[in-house]
């Protein structure tokens, strides 16, 4: 499982962090890919994008303004 | 939806009445700051208003351009539309309640019609690649301050600057094109109903071009719904045999938990924007910024002295005249800042945010100069040259907003290669 922490980060960066990411390494079947954002815009933008590349995405709320998403293959 | 921990009924209702008491405390004390403008009271509870609905529905201007170009979502953009057509409609029974004839050569009082020219197409190509520079745009920095963003307050500060260069070279744009630019307002031509039937199309066009942009980008023609993880505490969702408690509960974590659609934060948009239209004037952000940012540089010494000109128009046109540091138009732009904090706060959201890398300050400083600038060419940013122009049935607000596009583009360009 790989992570990507992008926190801190100002519009769209998470996004295009997250998407730059898998371009780079695509995920290998059942490979999870972990983003940590603190930018509520990215909750409905990255899974949108990367619905389009073939992956689906779970959130997890964590708290204090933070969320995980988790990336992984569709169909996985 | 996304999955996130229901906070209990009990702890989340006091959190609502603390921080809405909190806040609506704070404001009737300022509102006594400025004795003898009630509008202050007024407008301080449509800023919180404001600032409230655009963080529960993570609206944002420069995004919505933005997407279009970075990856053809017009998720947002649809929003917008909706709330132009919503606040158009309200526009038009306003204007004609004021002015019954248009076409007799009066503007109604108070419509964002402003002359249209050269400089508010540069005016737009400047604000719109600063907004995506920035990650915002004026009133998406407002907002983001109020939920903890240190890169927000960082561009605002560009905007502020950005104002007062504007406000130094004023005179100079007026005489070169403002002045001789005519305004061209759709009722004068073809009365209200005329009007409302262009900007009725021009929105219907709008929308096909946005969806034929996210159906040449492949997007999902619903977005994907995205399953809470693992971790997630209870879902949102009341189970039947659920109590009167619960059920208030679930209600209550929809608005104040859950982020809302574009949708549903557009039509409150326009309809809080009809609103403030009924009570003085439709919404703005950038002439008072404009007003303190003059003042600020009279105070050191370095005002741009009188400007031609900008006291004849209407929008957000910069304001020279000194009056109270305190206006009514303050307390709803501090009031967006406020009811943002207040979304934030009831979500859980806030935090302070502060970029890991110290560029993005730079970059952020600079699309806040780009803004301010620009906004001063046009009399107005994503909200009182464009939100609150096209229902005024201006032209100006349809030029700006292509003029937007197009710097929203350029800045995507710019963006990709400061990654």
């Amino acid at each position: 499982m790989r992570t990507l922490d992008v926190r801190g980060e100002i519009c769209p960066y998470p996004m295009m962090k997250t998407v730059e990411v898998l371009r780079q390494t695509p995920l290998e079947e059942a490979a999870v890919l972990e983003v940590l954002t603190d930018h509520p815009p990215a909750l409905e933008s990255i899974p949108l994008y990367v619905s389009t590349m073939g992956y689906r995405c779970t959130i997890d709320d964590v708290g204090g303004g933070t969320w995980r998403i988790r990336i992984t293959r569709a169909g996985c | 939806m996304n999955g996130r921990r229901e906070p209990p009924v009990v702890s989340l209702a006091a959190g609502a009445i603390a921080a809405l008491g909190a806040t609506l405390v704070a404001g009737v004390l300022w509102a006594h700051a400025a004795p003898g403008d009630p509008r202050t009271g007024v407008f301080w509870a449509f800023g919180v208003a404001l600032g409230f609905v655009l963080q529960r529905s993570r609206f944002c201007f420069a995004s919505a351009f933005r997407d279009l170009f970075l990856f053809g979502s017009g998720r947002i953009m649809r929003g917008i539309l909706a709330g132009l057509a919503v606040a158009s409609a309200g526009f038009a029974l306003l204007m004609w309640r004021m002015v019954p004839d248009p076409t007799l050569g009066m503007v109604a009082p108070e419509a964002h019609a402003v002359p249209l020219g050269l400089h508010l197409v540069l005016g737009g190509i400047l604000f719109g690649v600063g907004m995506v520079l920035a990650g915002g745009c004026v009133s998406g920095s407002l907002y983001r301050i109020g939920e903890g963003y240190v890169a927000s307050a960082v561009a605002l500060m560009g905007i502020l600057a950005g104002l007062g260069a504007g406000a130094h070279t004023w005179n100079f744009w007026w005489r070169a094109s403002i002045a001789r630019s005519p305004v061209v307002w759709l009722p004068a031509a073809g009365g209200y109903v005329g009007g409302l039937a262009v900007t009725f199309a021009l929105l219907a066009v709008a929308y096909v071009l946005v969806v034929w942009r996210e159906t040449r980008a492949g997007l999902p023609a619903a977005p994907s719904p995205v399953a809470p993880g693992p971790a997630a505490g209870s879902s949102l969702a009341a189970p039947s045999g659920a109590g009167l408690l619960d059920r208030l509960a679930v209600a209550l974590a929809a608005v104040l938990v859950r982020g809302w659609s574009p949708t549903a934060g557009g039509v409150a948009l326009g309809v809080l924007n009809v609103w403030l239209y009924l009570a003085h004037m439709p919404w703005g952000v950038t002439g008072e910024l404009s007003r303190w940012a003059i003042g600020v540089l009279e105070i050191a010494g370095v005002g741009p002295g009188p400007l031609q000109g900008a006291g004849t128009l209407s929008g957000c046109a910069l304001v020279g005249t000194r009056g109270p540091w305190i206006s009514h138009a303050l307390t709803l732009d501090v009031g967006m800042v406020a009811g943002a904090f207040a979304g934030a706060l009831l979500a859980g959201e806030f935090r302070i945010r502060r970029p890991a890398e110290r560029r993005r300050y730079v970059q952020a400083l600079a699309g806040g100069l780009l803004m301010g600038y620009g906004a001063s060419l046009a009399m107005g940013c994503t909200i009182g040259a464009f939100f609150s122009a096209i229902p005024s049935l201006a032209l100006n607000g349809w030029v700006f907003a292509a003029a937007l596009a197009l710097g929203a583009r350029v800045g995507v360009s710019v963006i990709r290669r400061i990654a």
